[in-house]
């Protein structure tokens, strides 16, 4: 025990002493949250910066003032006397980006505008003018008809519904899709650290090797002990890089909205000027998902649950092989397990209690995954966790089992690439 | 009582048999030889010791009881392939190797400083690995192995890439070691480069031992059959001598032979033809034939082309 000890200890320090240890888990958030919220800003900062100035011919003669007035920060809406053959011209040739074609009908309900523009929009564009204009007209039609202001508000009236999820706890503010995310990533964490955790074991087994330096530490301690300080010191990297991040991240969530309140005018969201930050949270209808610490502590334990039972079986292929390339075609299998729940995700998220999401949840190489999703956005029984992660580790105890004695024969093997059925051979050498 | 007793051990490697049948012992305090050509079963034996892997058939016993993880920790292991953790400063290097021994850590770094100072490489201490020289690594090695101060010292091949200083402080510092009382047990297929600190030999062929016992006993009874001349000139009259079947060359260059006395052949014919033949004759010697020819010996002619293939070691089998 204490051999593991020293390896798991070794294997650690040596890693996240490294400066690219901690260079990449310093970073690797601030970069998550560029990637994030750069689409979003790029998106703000050219819709906001590009005023689009749209000639409008206003054959029913009343719609303008209110195009106007409705227009905000997007659209100028300027009158036009030209013909529309004139206005094409000057669309041509950059005068105006464009111009709207407002036949008289359109106060009728019957046929619709045209928008003339020298690069079509885009999607965003044509669905913020439609509304707009639709607006524009359905004031003009209502006024028409002298509907009474009572009325009017009657019909902008908005009725938001909240969801409410039960729980044996009482009732709490659902969160549905704030919490669809977390589930998301998580999944998609456990995902990319088996892979990534799995990859780094494996050129670490591969580098004793080739360095044949294993030869004179299997001299002093037995393989098993060997791969298991191995396994469980990159482990513990990986759990360090793990809280390094959910920490970053909490005291991120924690500053998030009052970053997010810097953005927002308490007068848009029919707030005083001196309304809390909370309350315009909520008014703009921002949810800052907490994570529970029941999910925490399952996330780390699925995690860790997911981590050894896939590294185990790197372990024993990287042992197998001299160098990275060779590891190809054997450890195509390990990774056709990890990919296969991600293809299920989307499904158990729309729903998660159906039986194939429980079965699904349950199988030890699906359930790092499916179970943390299951866990993120629904209530899931007691003992379908605890029976996931019991199997998880009754199947990990099994891998590495299997995964010892691949390695012990395979950490001495030179010379030819073996194949799978070769592997299964050394399972069973005394 | 012996240190370390190997009895009738056999190990396969699917239908091949790397080691069949062995038996043999290590006094405490020797140097034991365990000579052969490459894939004679040399490595595969010392793994079996050094319990990496198990016999199939017959047992190893250390002490009188059976090896396992705790005579691991007693033995100091050389492999042939040489190999040390490249990213490791060398002070890391050995204190981790030392540790996995069982040494304490501060034990561990006070060996580490002598031992470095020993092998006049202070410096190297918070040096990479990958940083020194293939020799320079080579030493690293030597220190990791005999740091934890183990009682038997298994080095395979250990003179292989040294240069004729390091070689001669390896053989002074291995003598040292067995002054100490220590066991050493090497092994090599460069019988010449062995066979003078051995007090015990051992040879292997073909997974089997073909020849066991003390040094000394072992060319007694082979007898002075062998010469060994120095000389200026003309060095024809060997091949003469060859050609009528009365000796055999086993070692040549310009100003040195050796050479066997085939059919009881007395020495004074030999002398007599050089005499006749070469300018000057510096050296005359009738002597034990060397190691490698005892070997030729035992396992016959064929045994001559093995010896001499110093190629790539056989696919080392797990």
């Amino acid at each position: 025990m204490s051999k593991i000890w020293i390896i798991l200890k070794s294997e650690f320090l040596r890693r996240v002493t490294s400066k690219w240890f901690i260079i990449i888990t310093l970073l690797a958030p601030v970069l998550l949250v560029a990637l994030l919220f750069i689409p979003g800003l790029v998106t703000v900062i050219a819709s906001g910066g590009d005023e689009t100035t749209v000639a409008v011919i206003d054959e029913t003669g009343v719609l303008l003032p209110r195009l106007q007035a409705e227009a905000g920060d997007d659209f100028t809406f300027t009158a036009s006397e030209l013909s529309q053959e004139a206005l094409r011209d000057s669309v041509m040739a950059g005068a105006v980006d464009g111009y709207l074609y407002l036949p008289p009908q359109v106060l009728d309900g019957e046929g619709g505008a045209t928008y003339y523009s020298a690069e079509g929009g885009g999607l965003s564009f044509g669905m913020r003018l439609t509304r707009t204009v639709s607006d524009a007209v359905e004031q003009e039609r209502l006024q028409a008809q002298q509907v009474p202001d009572e009325v009017l508000q009657i019909i902008e009236t908005n009725v938001d519904v909240d969801l409410v999820k039960l729980t044996e706890e009482g009732e709490e503010e659902d969160a549905t899709l704030a919490y669809t995310i977390v589930g998301y990533v998580m999944g998609f964490f456990i995902y990319m650290s088996v892979f990534i955790y799995g990859a780094i074991v494996m050129q670490g087994v591969i580098e004793e090797k080739t360095s044949r330096v294993v030869e004179v530490v299997v001299s002093s301690v037995r393989p098993f002990q060997l791969l298991m300080g191995k396994v469980l010191g990159i482990g513990a990297m990986g759990l360090v890089q793990l809280i390094t991040w959910a920490a970053l991240i909490g005291v991120g969530m924690t500053f998030a909205g009052t970053i997010m309140a810097l953005f927002l005018n308490p007068a848009d969201l029919g707030l005083s000027a001196d309304a809390s930050q909370q309350a315009m949270l909520e008014a703009a209808d921002i949810t800052i998902p907490s994570v529970p610490p029941g999910l925490f502590i399952w996330f780390i334990l699925f995690f860790l649950g997911g981590y050894l039972l896939y590294a185990s079986l790197y372990a024993a292929i990287g042992s197998a092989v001299e160098q990275q390339q060779d590891a190809q075609t054997l450890q195509l299998p390990i990774a056709l397990l990890v990919i296969v729940p991600i293809l299920f995700i989307g499904f158990i998220v729309e729903s998660p209690n159906s039986t194939l999401s429980v079965v699904m949840s349950l199988i030890p190489f699906f359930a790092p995954i499916l179970m943390i999703v299951r866990v993120a956005v629904t209530d899931v029984a007691f003992w379908q966790v605890g029976l996931s992660y019991l199997l998880l580790i009754g199947t990990f105890i099994g891998s590495i089992w299997i995964s010892s004695r691949i390695y012990r024969i395979g950490i001495l093997m030179y010379g030819k690439k073996p194949s799978l059925k070769d592997l299964a051979k050394w399972v069973r050498y005394a | 009582m012996a240190l370390l007793s190997v009895e009738n051990v056999t190990k396969r490697y699917g239908k091949t048999v790397a080691v069949d049948d062995v038996t043999f012992e290590a006094q405490p305090g020797r140097i034991l030889g365990l000579l052969g050509p490459n894939g004679a079963g040399k490595t595969s034996t010392i793994r079996m010791i050094t319990y990496i892997t198990v016999p199939d058939e017959g047992q190893i016993l250390f002490e009188d009881r059976p090896v396992g993880p705790w005579s691991q920790e007693q033995m100091g292991y050389l492999p042939e392939e040489r190999g040390l953790y490249k990213k490791l400063k060398v002070g890391e290097q050995l204190l981790y190797l030392a540790e996995l021994k069982g040494l304490a850590r501060s034990t561990a770094k006070e060996r580490i400083r002598y031992w470095l100072d020993r092998f006049d490489a202070t410096e190297w201490h918070d040096m990479k690995t990958e940083e020194l020289s293939k020799g320079m690594q080579q030493k690293v090695q030597f220190i990791a192995t005999i740091l934890p101060e183990p009682r038997l010292v298994i080095l395979d091949e250990p003179f292989s890439g040294l240069d004729p200083i390091n070689s001669s402080l390896l053989k002074d510092i291995v003598l040292e070691l067995k002054e100490d009382g220590r066991t050493i047990l090497f092994a090599s297929h460069r019988m010449e480069q062995v066979e003078q600190l051995c007090d015990d030999i051992c040879l292997m062929s073909n997974g089997k031992i073909v020849l066991n016992g003390a040094l000394r006993a072992i060319k007694k009874r082979f007898g002075k059959d062998s010469i060994l001349m120095e000389f200026d000139g003309d060095d024809a009259f060997l091949d003469a001598l060859e050609a009528e079947g009365t000796i055999r060359v086993t070692n040549r260059s310009l100003h040195r032979a050796e050479l066997r006395l085939l059919d009881g052949t007395p020495g004074r014919r030999v002398l007599e033809a050089a005499l006749a033949h070469v300018d000057d004759l510096y050296r005359f010697q009738l002597t034990e034939p060397p190691m490698s020819e005892i070997f030729v010996s035992v396992v016959g002619e064929d045994a001559r082309e093995q010896l001499s293939t110093d190629g790539a070691p056989a696919v080392a089998a797990a």
